[in-house]
């Protein structure tokens, strides 16, 4: 293959056809996944002779040995050159994108969640004495079998894991167990000189549970899941039509060239946009306080009694939608002023010598015309909004409660919000494979909605160029 | 999809009445939209029925009614010049001008004027708050002014207002010389390059001026990076959460600059690849890169925060920067294919005949041709990233590592202490640099904004 034909395999001109793509593919997972084992025996080895070398050195050694592997596998595949290209963006995205995805499925599965996080227990932790050859630990508090203690399938718990601690129990050091009986642990290994060993706990480990997350989310569907769903999508429909309706009409207002001084309007009204949403939402609490708040103050001036704009489960929604009204209408507005100056002036010239009103120009020239340009911008509005995180949490963290749901899904939750609750508050209780399972419910409708999305947007006709 | 229809007659289109549930659709939908928003907003009052008048709002009985009557005298006063300009506007110019044209710019006007005072008032009354230093977002309004805005609290008592808030923002803050001077030298580039700006409107634009902007510039952004890269955590000894705030700036604009610039490196190559080679794999490529871009790294939150930890990267900029990265990579790439595709491919063709390789054709003429495009990505993904809170809030703990968003939620989110004067101040100061930024580089958004529905 060296010496007879090397005008074959070390041509510039790729293989083509599915049979390109396939080997194209497995030459790039080799030389990942020789960087990647690379990295790992390199940080492994650092972690031996360093003590306390940062784990991210897997990262920097897996680059380096990818920068050095690349050109080795250029000079075998010349060919490979053109997706060398692609080579950086591939490799983050592998990283950060789809590994912790892989990762979301695999939890999904599992029982992890802030006390089954693999780590030591240290509710569970017992005062313990190692016997005289270092081989056993004997727990002499030890209430029930050594079994349930470790939470393992055989009697005799062999291959399950013990943490041993000092006294002052700051370095937990890990250790397999052969055998349990009573209240003695036999240890696969002597336990190190170095520690004087006082107490023990169990690993409470991850494991898999099959479908019961699945279980759990349709077994409460009606607390949780299908209240949560249907707020969702009425929000970010109702938002994309409101955005787009106050958009279009300000476009067409602004897009008069009779009008005077409307670059003043233009640059004001763009002020919404241009403010950072997350100081800007944060900005809407205080603006909305049921007391204190300006808009109340406001609508006291025209005899409106004061609205529990964020304290009552319908108001809440309201403000949410004139929040996000607020936010995004500059956006709306600038995208009409764009795709208008893209409409021929001689459409209406004509129109105006036929006789047409104006508002028979607009109806029947301006909003058919429209139409194209706007789908793909009311479809990514909608699928954007449809895990508008940030809104929801900053203005009304899903609250005001309401009664006959879950904790974690209150009156203005989206489902997005409801797995961070799920996961990363308190009420939710850190169940991290139901918030996985809830992700992964989230990524088929996204993944519904995108295909819809790029079909109407003609993306993959873009693509196919 | 616009593929014509093959069974036309040859003489083209011909005219079909739609049928006549399709003619009635638009008014089935319309009664279903109205019945629906009459139930809201019954639901919606019924709610209130048992709201007691608050003490701490100025109450006008029937103001409504009023406010009615002044847009209805506005309008009427708008009718009559409107008809004496038109009657002017005939005069001076000898043609014929339509009256309901007229009238109707007026009603735009002041249509458009309520819609700025609406949307543009809020921000008014937060800047004011910031310089308020009684918490007046959250006060009881000057029940004894006899003017109906002080009474009401929607005008500000302008004598009360000084900079105790910002000073709270700084307190403690040590600033060694160095950095004095790198920023009095960015400030003067910034002054540099505004009045330049200045001068090249008003007058002629000239190379010397474009020059000095150009330079002025380039010198801002390199203070602004030394200053930013350069500030720590020590030089900050206030006790309180708020005197962090600079530094919780200057970590947004730390994590936000690095990972623009790391969503250019990352997503140019890429692009080009994708826009002009052609091999096997390009097209299911191209699907995979567009599937991953809608997804957002924080629905697989729970698993990059694991994978960050693991890594030892859990409470570092470089574990958010990357996580960042990760999502932004996609759509960047998908923005510079769809440019280079519309710069004229001969360029490139001319270079590749002078004997330059396909590298070398895309470092020396494609990259110095999309600079424009360079700059709308990274601002895109600076802008964005400014504004995330989610992954921020999670990954960095302690308020050494807070940003922006993190810091201002810690001022409205705690129970009894909700700090709103500091808060304005905060969200001034926080936002500047971004208006700013928008504002200095409106072009590039509103072209954004219809290429590819790039921002909500």
């Amino acid at each position: 293959m060296t010496t007879l034909s090397p005008p074959r395999s070390r041509t510039a001109v790729p293989p083509q056809g599915s049979r390109g793509i396939l080997l194209a593919l497995l030459i790039l997972a080799a030389l990942m996944g020789a960087s990647v084992l690379i990295g790992w025996l390199l940080s492994t080895l650092a972690a031996q002779v360093v003590p306390g070398a940062p784990a991210y050195l897997l990262l920097v050694f897996t680059v380096v040995s990818l920068l050095v592997l690349a050109p080795l596998t250029h000079r075998a595949f010349p060919w490979i050159t053109n997706w060398f290209y692609l080579l950086p963006a591939l490799v983050f995205i592998l990283a950060f994108t789809v590994l912790p995805v892989v990762l979301t499925v695999n939890y999904a599965f599992t029982n992890y969640s802030g006390q089954n996080s693999g780590n030591p227990d240290s509710a569970a932790r017992q005062a313990a004495t190692l016997s005289a050859d270092r081989r056993s630990v004997t727990v002499p508090g030890l209430e029930g079998s050594a079994q349930a203690y470790l939470n393992c399938a055989a009697p005799s718990c062999a291959g399950a894991t013990l943490v041993l601690y000092d006294e002052d129990a700051s370095v937990p050091y890990r250790v397999k167990v052969t055998s349990a009986q009573d209240k003695t642990f036999t240890l696969a290994v002597p336990a190190p000189e170095a520690l004087q060993v006082a107490q023990v706990t169990r690993v409470n480990r991850i494991s898999y549970v099959g479908l019961a997350n699945f279980q759990e989310i349709f077994g409460k569907a009606s607390r949780a899941l299908w209240p949560v769903f249907l707020w969702t999508v009425i929000f970010a429909f109702s938002t994309i039509i409101l955005n787009s309706v106050a958009g279009l009409i300000l476009g067409i207002l602004l897009y008069n060239k009779r009008l005077k001084g409307r670059n003043v309007y233009r640059t004001l009204l763009f002020l919404p946009w241009a403010i950072p949403t997350v100081i800007s939402v944060q900005m809407w609490v205080a603006l909305f306080d049921q007391q204190f708040g300006i808009v109340n103050k406001s609508l006291g001036l025209l005899g409106i009694v004061a609205i529990p704009w964020l304290n009552d489960p319908l108001w809440a929604k309201i403000s949410i939608l004139v929040v996000n009204l607020w936010l995004g209408f500059p956006y709306m507005m600038t995208a009409t002023i764009s795709a208008l100056s893209t409409i021929n002036d001689d459409l209406y010239e004509a129109a105006e010598i036929d006789g047409a009103s104006r508002w028979q120009q607009i109806t029947g020239i301006t909003l058919p015309l429209l139409r194209n340009s706007f789908t793909p911008i009311l479809l990514s509005g909608f699928a954007f909004n449809f895990n508008n995180f940030g809104i929801i949490y900053l203005l009304t963290a899903g609250g005001p409660a309401q009664e006959g749901r879950e904790s974690t899904a209150q009156s203005t939750d989206i489902l997005l919000s409801w797995g961070y609750n799920t996961a990363f508050v308190s009420a939710g209780g850190q169940n991290f494979a139901l918030a996985s399972a809830i992700a992964l419910i989230i990524f088929f409708l996204t993944l519904a909605i995108s295909i819809v999305n790029f079909k109407a947007a003609g993306v993959f006709e873009e693509a196919r160029k | 999809m616009t593929t014509a229809p093959n069974n036309l007659p040859p003489g083209g289109y011909v005219h079909r009445e739609p049928s006549a549930l399709r003619q009635a659709l638009p008014w089935i939908i319309g009664v279903v939209v109205l019945a629906l928003l009459g139930w809201l907003g019954y639901a919606l009052v019924d709610n209130l029925k048992d709201n007691q008048k608050s003490f701490s709002i100025f109450f006008v009985e029937r103001g409504w009614v009023r406010f009615l009557l002044f847009l209805l005298a506005a309008s009427g006063v708008l009718a009559l010049t409107s008809l004496l300009g038109q009657r002017i506007g005939m005069a001076r110019t000898g043609r014929r001008i339509s009256y309901a044209a007229v009238l109707g710019d007026q009603l735009t006007h002041l249509f458009l004027i309520l819609v700025v005072l609406i949307a543009i008032y809020p921000l008014f009354y937060v800047l004011i708050a910031a310089f308020d230093p009684r918490n007046s977002l959250f006060a009881f309004p000057d029940f004894g002014n006899p003017n109906i805005f002080y009474k009401t609290g929607l005008l500000p008592d302008l004598k009360q207002l000084n900079l105790e808030n910002f000073a709270k923002l700084f307190e403690g803050v040590t600033i060694p010389a160095w950095q004095l001077l790198l920023a009095v030298i960015g400030g003067a580039a910034l002054a540099a390059t505004l009045i330049s700006l200045i001068v090249s409107k008003v007058g002629r634009d000239t190379d010397a001026l474009a020059n000095v902007r150009a330079w002025g510039l380039r010198v801002l952004v390199a203070a602004l990076a030394v200053l930013v890269i350069f500030m720590g955590p020590a030089q900050f000894t206030g006790g309180s959460n708020e005197s962090k705030f600079l530094l919780s700036v200057r970590n947004t604009l730390l994590v936000s600059g690095l990972t623009g610039v790391l969503a250019i490196l990352l997503s140019t190559t890429a692009g080009y690849a994708m826009a002009r080679l052609r091999f096997p794999g390009r097209f299911q490529m191209l699907l995979f890169f567009i599937f991953i871009q809608m997804f957002p790294v924080f629905l697989a939150l729970v698993a990059v925060f694991k994978l960050l930890t693991d890594l030892g990267l859990g409470n570092t900029f470089a574990g958010l920067i990357l996580a960042y990265s990760g999502g932004a990579i996609a759509f960047n790439t998908w923005i510079f294919k769809g440019y280079v595709e519309s710069l004229p491919e001969s360029l490139e063709e001319a270079a590749m005949v002078d004997g330059a390789t396909r590298w070398q054709t895309f470092t020396r003429v494609v990259l110095p041709l999309s600079r424009g495009m360079l700059v709308f990505i990274f601002l895109n993904q600076f802008i964005g990233t400014y504004a995330e809170f989610i992954l921020a809030s999670i990954l960095m703990t302690g308020v050494e590592h807070w940003t922006v968003g993190v810091m201002l939620r810690s001022f409205t989110s705690g129970q009894f202490s909700t700090k709103w004067g500091v808060f304005a101040a905060a969200a001034t100061l926080g936002a500047l640099p971004i208006v700013a930024l928008f504002y200095g580089f409106q072009n590039f958004f509103v072209g954004g904004a219809v290429a590819g529905g790039v921002k909500e």
